[in-house]
C-alpha cells in the first residue's frame, strides 16, 4: 500500500489518477486504518458492494484496468502488486508480487500510446472476461446479503453470500470476503483447500501479469 | 502472519438485528446505491411509482418511452399498469425485458438489481471503459466522466 504512494508522488503527474478500491466487506473500519497508514493523496473508495469489480468483471484481488485519455482501456485485469512482498522468514517465508508491473505502469505514465505496454484492443478485450446471466445475478445476490449484514441479519446475508458463490464460482472475491469473517479468516485452511479446487478445476484465480519480467 | 490478513470474526456480528427499512416501505439496490421507496404498487413484480424510476436506475420516462442516453424502450401496459386508479411502473417486468437479472427477498421487500447487460456492451466489444459511480473516503463521488483527458489506473485491494 504504502508503494502506490510512492508511484503515485514519484509520477507526480495531474493528468495522472489511481483509484485505490478496498473490498472489504468490513467496511471503513477495517480499510480505513490500512489506507490511512499510508497517508495516501490518491482517491481511496472503500468499495463494499465491488462496484468496481463488477464494472470491470474483476474475479479477485488485487487487479486493475489502465485506462486512457480518451475512456479507453489499454491493460486489464491481471493481478496487479506494485512490488514484492514477503511474510515471514526463511522457509516459513510467503512472497508474492512482483517488481516489474510498477515500471511499466510509469512507462504508461510518462509515455501514454507510445508505451510498449499498451495492449491493442483485441488484446484487452480478449482479455475482459465475458459474463454469463448467473454471474449478474451473483452481482445481485452478494449485494443483497451485504444489506442484510450491514442490518445484523446474518442468516439471511449467509443465504445470499451462498447463492452469489454458487452462481458464480469463479469469483474468488465472493468466496474470500466471507471467509474474512469467520474466525478462520481468509488465509487458513478453507483458502488453500479453495486453491487446491481452482487448480483441480483447471482454473486460475486470477489472470497472470502478462509482462516480461 | 501480518494483520492485513487478520480475520475479523468480531465483524460477523457488527450491529444488532434491525429493520432494513420502515414498516410498508421498499428497498431497491442497484450499482452499489440503496434507494428506499415509501411506495409500491400490491401484487406480483415491483410495481414503483413512475416519478421514481430515474432515481432507481436512471432511466427517464418520455413520450417515445424509458430512456437512457441512446437507449428508448416504449411503453407498454405491462410496463405502465393501472391499480385502483393510480400508475405504477413494473420494475421487475422492464428488468425482464432488458434481461437484467435479479434477486429478491420479497418477505424483506427488497429487490437487488444487476447491471443491465447492454450498457456493458461497450466495454465486452470495444474495450471502452465501463460508466461507474462510487464515492471516495472524502464523500466526493467518482465516475468514469471525471477520468476523461487523464490516465487512470483503478486497482481493486483488500485485507484478506
Amino acid at each position: 500500500m504504502p508503494v502506490w504512494q510512492h508511484i503515485y508522488e514519484e509520477l507526480n503527474d495531474p493528468d495522472f489518477v489511481l483509484i485505490s478500491a478496498a473490498q472489504d466487506t468490513g467496511g471503513e473500519a477495517v480499510a480505513g486504518p490500512i489506507f490511512d497508514a499510508t497517508n495516501p493523496t490518491y482517491i481511496q473508495v472503500v468499495d463494499e458492494n465491488h462496484v468496481i469489480s463488477s464494472a470491470f468483471n474483476f474475479v479477485n484481488v488485487p487487479s486493475a484496468a489502465w485506462i486512457d485519455e480518451e475512456g479507453r482501456i489499454v491493460r486489464i485485469d491481471e493481478s496487479t502488486y506494485a512490488t514484492t512482498h514477503q511474510f515471514g522468514e526463511g522457509e516459513a517465508a510467503f512472497v508474492f508480487g512482483n517488481d516489474i508491473y510498477a515500471p511499466a505502469l510509469k512507462d504508461w505514465v510518462k509515455n501514454g500510446a507510445n508505451s510498449q505496454y499498451v495492449q491493442s484492443t483485441d488484446k484487452v478485450t480478449g482479455n475482459i472476461r465475458q459474463f454469463t446471466d448467473e454471474q449478474l445475478r451473483a452481482d445481485a445476490a452478494f449485494r443483497l446479503a451485504n444489506l442484510f449484514r450491514a442490518h445484523g441479519q446474518e442468516g439471511k446475508a449467509e443465504q445470499y453470500w451462498k447463492l452469489a458463490q454458487s452462481l458464480n464460482p469463479d469469483s474468488v472475491n465472493f468466496i474470500r470476503q466471507d471467509m474474512t469473517l469467520t474466525p478462520e479468516g481468509s488465509g487458513g485452511e478453507s483458502f488453500f483447500k479453495l486453491v487446491g479446487e481452482f487448480a483441480s478445476r483447471g482454473k486460475e484465480m486470477s489472470r497472470p501479469l502478462d509482462l516480461e519480467g | 502472519m501480518a494483520d492485513a490478513f487478520a480475520a475479523y470474526p468480531d465483524l460477523r456480528h457488527p450491529f444488532e438485528e434491525r429493520p432494513i427499512h420502515g414498516s410498508g416501505h421498499t428497498t431497491v439496490l442497484y450499482q452499489g446505491k440503496t434507494i428506499c421507496l415509501t411506495e409500491t404498487g400490491t401484487g406480483d413484480g415491483l410495481l414503483i411509482r413512475p416519478s421514481d424510476l430515474q432515481q432507481v436506475n436512471g432511466f427517464e420516462l418520455k413520450p417515445e418511452g424509458a430512456c437512457f442516453e441512446a437507449m428508448c424502450i416504449p411503453l407498454n401496459d405491462q410496463l405502465l399498469v393501472q391499480q385502483d386508479g393510480q400508475e405504477w411502473f413494473n420494475l421487475t417486468a422492464f428488468a425482464d425485458l432488458l434481461e437484467q437479472p435479479y434477486v429478491a427477498d420479497v418477505d424483506s421487500r427488497v429487490w437487488s438489481f444487476a447491471e443491465i447487460p447492454a450498457k456493458r456492451s461497450n466495454l465486452l466489444a470495444d474495450g471502452l471503459a465501463p460508466d461507474f459511480e462510487v464515492t471516495d473516503r472524502n464523500g466526493n463521488v467518482v465516475c468514469l466522466a471525471d477520468l476523461k483527458g487523464k490516465k487512470a489506473l483503478i486497482v481493486t485491494w483488500s485485507s484478506w
